[in-house]
């Protein structure tokens, strides 16, 4: 049968966790965290022995392909054993470690969506940053190891963009600001097409929110084993943080009533199985506050998210940007804080109504600007919005046709995997 | 992993989720494919929170098989046997579908092991329905008969149009699979791999395993089978099944680990193409080093002052600038 009768397969690999499942489906099947455990103790061993133990050698190395874990498994493995050593594929976005990579495809594939990858078509993502060497290397690996019937490497803003277009309306214009775990991107597209030369990114994403919480509560000095704080830090920031409108007010407001807004955390110490507990104040909401008043952070990097956001708007051709500023669509995990959409509106909307105040003062009320309406799209999907438009995508028929195919790979190699249509766009 | 779960690893999860929050309504729609085309679909509407319902699409059978209404012959009986109670059969099945199983969850034991062991069997239920015949074959190889109204062999469905062999005796069961691959590296690395499956099998600590043996060309066995449902760009793989690995528990794993021979045989030949893949990388960055090794100006690069970022030299001048101005 032809494998175009079948659903296509997406996965979304996220720099924290990968979203996978089939076209078609509302939901990916699994969300798991993108990490292999390897057993790493064979490699070691092979290259100091002697000869004489040929044979051991020879059966550790046919063992040692198949000895690893990945997603939660990885996880819980390298915390009861001490043999096995964490490897993230992906850091900031891009694929870092393409032998881990394979094997976490291979897992995705044969262990997680149990299916035969010679039967389905494929869409996996990439963020707009990606070198077209690594769109080859992620074609060889899908054509030469899978033999995937076909290939389709999507922009994961297009994407994400794609999700709000059936949840609301009809809109392929807009900005994506995409804030995962490793990598913050600001891209806006018109049409469809990506706008490449206005492409944001700034270094703070998921990560650096984790990393200030475990600061933060370090410096207080809570009672947490350092081998889980960070761990620790990640948990709270995905249970308790928030955005909040103002820093003062709100410290004004935990110190008033610290029974309502103090929160506890219970966890249990990962060597010895000890429980221990430690309370969470104020970086409830200074760990969001992180994209809003970077300084707080880094000294290196000190322009607030919503600045950014403009930046980029102004950057992009004159007549987009009415367009982009009404659909400002977040995708990502770390864009989950309650009221992030609020607070970035409020502080867009303040920058822009600015600067329209300021020419109409300097035109001298001659002529007066139409309000630029500001607009920050949410959805409750904003976790996998990317994996659910590809989802979308992957199910329409036009979507095979844009495929790459294994003939064509076995034609030309792995350079129709270079360049990506969405950035061919008249810009 | 080396073998393949019998479970379905997202079915497991689907009914584990609804047992912990059975009150809460939630509309759920989700469809899948496994391996060898085997579809699901799982239904869970507003209105009955309770009852879950599973259609299951099996891979289209050849004409060699005996399917009755749609499903292998055994099926019914044994989904009855696996499930009792708590399982109901939908006929006629779902649209595009053979075979629609209503579940009643709040029919479920109450005891926290059976319960799980219940729901791991549901979502194995691949292994109970297509390996129906297969299991009836072997339960007669266990009690040393031959099932009555059995030709020479039978053959069973395990991909789409393609089926493998039974030859059933009183003593031993053999089963030949036909292995075919699309792809000519795969043909190639899976032949090899079958022929070291059957040396390995001669090693001491196998000798218990069931006796294997690969050819190029069909095994005597299957006389009479047509020319059109022999042709095997990677050979033929035969396994003599003896009593001894079907008693007691060791059924259940053997009836999934011959269902699932093709599978396996393929999830390995893509494990070893991703494990030469990645010692070819590391033959490549090591030839790329021996390289940069032998680079001449190595020594001026490393010289380079490292300061941390552009920003902080950037100040560091205009602090400089002012104070030269004041």
């Amino acid at each position: 049968m032809d494998p175009t009768f079948r659903p296509a397969v997406v996965i979304d690999n996220g720099t924290g966790y990968t979203k996978m499942g089939f076209a078609g489906n509302v939901e990916p099947c699994f969300i798991q965290p993108t990490v292999v455990a390897v057993n790493e103790s064979f490699l070691n061993q092979s290259r100091t022995s002697s000869k004489s133990n040929w044979s051991a050698q020879y059966s550790a190395g046919v063992m040692a392909d198949l000895d690893f874990f990945s997603g939660d498994e990885a996880l819980t493995k390298s915390r009861s054993s001490n043999a096995y050593n964490l490897t993230y594929p992906i850091r900031n976005g891009q694929v870092y470690n393409w032998d881990a990579m394979e094997r976490y495809w291979q897992q995705c594939i044969f262990n997680y969506l149990r299916c035969d990858p010679e039967d389905h078509y494929f869409l996996l993502t990439e963020s707009p940053l990606t070198a077209p060497e690594n769109r080859e290397y992620t074609g060889e690996i899908m054509f030469e190891t899978f033999n995937v019937p076909g290939l389709y490497i999507a922009v994961n803003s297009v994407l994400a963009l794609a999700a709000g277009y059936t949840t609301s309306k009809c809109e392929m214009t807009g900005v994506v600001v995409d804030v995962g775990d490793g990598a913050t991107h600001i891209v806006p597209v018109a049409d469809g097409y990506v706008i490449g030369s206005s492409i944001k990114s700034i270094p703070i994403a998921g990560k650096d929110v984790t990393l200030f919480i475990q600061q933060l509560m370090r410096e207080r000095g809570e009672k947490i084993p350092p081998e889980d704080s960070f761990e620790a830090a990640r948990k709270v920031k995905e249970m308790y943080c928030y955005t909040c409108s103002d820093v003062v007010k709100e410290f004004n407001k935990h110190d008033k009533e610290p029974g309502k807004y103090i929160k506890h955390w219970r966890g249990i110490r990962p060597k010895t199985g000890a429980p221990y507990s430690c309370d969470i104040g104020y970086e409830r909401f200074l760990g969001p506050e992180v994209f809003f008043s970077p300084e707080i952070y880094s000294s290196d990097f000190t322009t607030p998210l919503p600045v950014v956001i403009d930046k980029c708007i102004q950057s992009a051709p004159i007549d987009t940007r009415r367009a982009l500023y009404k659909n400002i669509v977040l995708s990502g995990g770390s864009t989950m804080f309650k009221d992030f959409h609020r607070r970035l509106q409020r502080d867009l909307k303040k920058i822009v109504d600015a600067r329209v105040l300021a020419s109409d003062t300097r035109l001298g009320g001659e002529v007066k600007a139409h309000p630029v309406e500001v607009n920050v799209v949410s959805h409750p999907i904003q976790r996998f919005a990317v994996w659910f438009g590809g989802s979308v995508l992957a199910s329409t028929p036009e979507f095979f046709a844009a495929c790459h195919t294994k003939a064509e790979y076995e034609e030309y190699g792995a350079s129709i995997c270079r360049t990506n249509p969405v950035f061919k766009g008249m810009y | 992993m080396i073998l393949l779960q019998s479970h379905s690893r997202f079915l497991l999860q689907t009914l584990l989720n609804r047992i912990q929050n059975l009150e809460k309504c939630i509309e759920l729609d989700h469809h899948w494919v496994e391996f060898d085309d085997v579809r699901y679909h799982v239904q869970v509407s507003m209105k009955n929170p309770h009852i879950l319902l599973l259609s299951l699409s099996l891979p289209t059978p050849p004409l060699e098989t005996v399917f009755v209404g749609g499903l292998p012959f055994g099926a019914i009986e044994a989904i009855k046997a696996a499930y009792g109670v708590i399982v109901q059969i939908l006929d006629p099945p779902r649209d595009g579908f053979n075979l629609t199983l209503k579940l009643n969850l709040s029919k479920l034991p109450q005891d926290e092991d059976q319960r799980h062991t219940l729901l791991v069997k549901i979502a194995s239920v691949r292994e109970v329905v297509l390996g129906a015949p297969l299991r009836v074959i072997l339960k007669h190889l266990a009690s040393r008969t031959v099932a009555p109204d059995i030709d020479q062999f039978v053959a069973l469905v395990h991909r789409p149009n393609e089926s493998f062999f039974l030859v059933p005796q009183a003593e031993k069961v053999t089963v030949v699979f036909p292995m075919r691959f699309k792809d000519s590296i795969d043909t190639v690395l899976a032949t090899s791999f079958l022929q070291e499956f059957m040396e390995s099998r001669r090693t001491a600590g196998l000798s218990n395993a069931p006796p294997c043996l690969w050819s190029k060309t069909p095994p005597l066995e299957l006389k009479g089978v047509t020319d059109d449902e022999l042709s095997a760009n990677a050979g033929f793989v035969t396994f003599v099944i003896l009593p001894r690995h079907v008693e007691g528990r060791k059924l259940d794993r053997t009836v999934w680990n011959l269902s699932t021979f093709h599978a396996y045989v393929n999830y390995h030949v893509k494990c070893s193409e991703g494990f030469m893949h990645s010692r070819m990388r590391r033959r490549v960055e090591s030839l790329i080093q021996a390289l940069n090794c032998a680079k001449p100006d190595q020594e001026k690069t490393k010289k380079t002052p490292q300061t941390r970022s552009f920003k902080r030299l950037k100040q560091g001048f205009l602090r400089a600038g002012n104070r030269m101005l004041e």
